[in-house]
């Protein structure tokens, strides 16, 4: 295994059926990195995530923290790698706060007696990602965007070192996009591995350490992201060229733009 | 303080509901002869209708937030009838000249055992069927289907029973619901039943409360999603179980009364469970009092009340969830 790898992926090959989803993909990825995880649609980003989360069966070897996937129970997974998905089945009356809490499961005793720092982890990870102001709106009358970011803030009560985000900025207006790619990079400098599926290759570029490109379930290109995101990977997977400078881009502001 | 009050509320409703139909009924109170065995009388038909009422209600929070439909129930699943068919098929076991008669096994102790028999594998046959993808339609279909299959085997049951004129009334009786014929027996027998069912479904409020989101979500939290499923089955057939084995086949309560409470108490179970236990009995109580003091040549039975409640608010039910999904 390599030092300090948190997630060793082996051959890691998903099949539904006769259809292989994933096809013998093998990459270590440490602590204290954004990892974007790029492909065109139905490339198996999400059957990656999905797979690492343990939702669904693989085989090839997988080992997470150093320890087989195989030997970890769900508790123990869950306080190891957190999830946000592209799409969540969550549509209930529930305050945002309790949906956050939700994050603290696997830390609960089975009884279901709150841990020590059950409040402290929640509240943390609501001013990470500024949802305090949502804590007692009913989940089910936020927007979408909104509710992507109390997911987030769920994940990030987990207090999990792995993070896994599939498609986060999708539904984001700009200002809460780069807000959360500015949390990842942060979350990142903080010790925590985050590997992002996204869409917007210069969202990536922007974001993110390393790369791993998918194209058909197959790892075609992995390594740091400013050799993964360039004209002849992009070309070879999504057939488009990429142009070196766009007209225009945003950043998060700086104590420069603001002063006089 | 909503909450609260809200669980205040319920107390008083059930402490109303209990006194009231402690003091209506047949017979006067008045008279010193009568005033014990009355009072003993409507004590355990009481006791029966808060047990059958409270495991129904927390039955019916359960199934929903198990299969993330507020549309379902233990009446709607097929549930109630299963555990029914299973009730009934333990009476008939018991008829002299039966292998199970002759081992004299106490009917008190078959009923409820038959009632869980059917009632878990109506429940294991909605679980085969219905992933967590399954639609409401397909949901409510695959009850309906099964609550039919179950409906017609007990009317076989009955055709077979009608040789002898007190099995044919018992197993009448016991289709149609009421508490009225409940001995103190059968509620010594079914009260752990509720009991144990109620505190284990509370018990595991969190894991219900992560099914929420969804199976992936919930197994990416921590929860074991198979075992959870699983075990809140298991409670659920337990409460039906018990439930109809006190009160007969009564309907519709485990929808009525999770609607009514989840914008008082929030859709969290760790809350929602002891006041769907503390309504439902109050529910059925009451109903049970309207079942006695209706003037009619007999008294009318439970499930007669609880349907004549019931089928409207699901109807409603189902059009408000009809117009959800089609403003999106």
């Amino acid at each position: 295994m390599a030092d300090g790898a948190l997630i060793e992926a082996q051959g890691l090959t998903v099949r539904r059926g006769n259809r292989v989803l994933l096809d013998d993909v093998s990459f270590s990825l440490g602590a204290g990195q954004v990892v974007a995880l790029l492909g065109p649609n139905g490339a198996g980003k999400s059957t990656l995530l999905k797979t690492l989360v343990g939702l669904l069966p693989f085989s090839g070897g997988l080992r997470l923290d150093g320890r087989e996937s195989s030997q970890l129970d769900r508790r123990e997974r869950a306080r190891l790698v957190a999830y946000v998905p592209q799409h969540s089945a969550l549509d209930v009356a529930l305050p945002a706060r309790d949906v956050v809490a939700h994050g603290r499961f696997a830390h609960r005793d089975l009884w279901g007696r709150p841990a020590r720092n059950d409040e402290a982890a929640i509240d943390h990870a609501m001013d990470l990602t500024d949802t305090r102001r949502l804590a007692e709106r009913s989940f089910n009358r936020l927007s979408y965007g909104e509710r992507r970011l109390v997911l987030l803030a769920r994940a990030l009560a987990t207090e999990a070192r792995v993070l896994l985000l599939d498609e986060p900025t999708a539904a984001l207006d700009v200002t809460h996009a780069l807000g959360l790619l500015h949390l990842l990079r942060d979350l990142a400098s903080r010790g925590a591995l985050i590997m992002v599926a996204l869409h917007q290759l210069n969202e990536a570029a922007q974001a993110s350490d390393q790369a791993l490109l998918l194209a058909g379930g197959r790892l075609v290109a992995s390594g740091p992201a400013t050799v993964v995101i360039s004209a002849e990977p992009v070309r070879r997977v999504y057939g488009v060229e990429m142009v070196p400078a766009a007209q225009f881009g945003f950043r998060m502001p700086t104590q420069k733009d603001s002063a006089p | 303080m909503k909450i609260a009050l809200t669980y205040l509320v319920l107390l008083v409703l059930l402490v109303g509901a209990v006194a009231l139909a402690m003091l209506v009924g047949h017979g006067s109170l008045a008279d010193p002869t009568l005033r014990s065995t009355l009072l003993g009388l409507r004590a355990t038909r009481v006791g029966a209708a808060l047990l059958a009422g409270a495991a129904l209600a927390t039955g019916g929070a359960v199934v929903q937030g198990v299969f993330r439909d507020p549309l379902v129930s233990p009446s709607i699943l097929g549930t109630t009838a299963g555990a029914s068919l299973g009730g009934q098929l333990a009476m008939l076991a018991l008829v002299s000249g039966s292998p199970l008669a002759s081992l004299a096994v106490s009917a008190e102790m078959v009923l409820p055992l038959g009632c869980l028999v059917g009632a878990g594998l109506s429940l294991a046959i909605v679980l085969a069927f219905c992933r967590e993808r399954t639609g409401t339609l397909t949901l409510i279909l695959t009850g309906f289907i099964l609550s039919s299959l179950f409906l017609a085997l007990s009317s076989f049951i009955t055709s077979l029973a009608q040789d002898s004129w007190d099995m044919s009334r018992a197993v009448v009786s016991f289709t149609l619901g009421g508490v009225g014929g409940v001995s103190t027996r059968q509620l010594v027998a079914a009260s752990p039943l509720v009991a144990i069912g109620i505190v284990a479904c509370w018990l595991w409020s969190d894991n219900l409360d992560l099914l929420l989101s969804g199976e992936d979500e919930a197994a990416s939290l921590g929860v074991e999603v198979g075992r959870a499923r699983r075990w809140a089955v298991i409670w659920v057939a337990v409460l039906a179980a018990a439930a109809i084995a006190v009160g007969g086949n009564v309907g519709f309560v485990g929808l009525i009364v999770p609607h009514t409470l989840r914008p008082l108490v929030g859709v969290c179970h760790r809350r929602l469970i002891p006041a769907c236990a503390l309504l439902g009995g109050a529910f059925l109580v009451a109903c049970d009092v309207i079942a006695r003091v209706f003037p009619s040549r007999s008294e009318l039975p439970l499930g007669v009340i609880t349907g004549i409640i019931g089928a409207p608010v699901f109807l409603i039910l189902l059009a408000r969830s009809q117009r959800e999904v089609s403003h999106g």
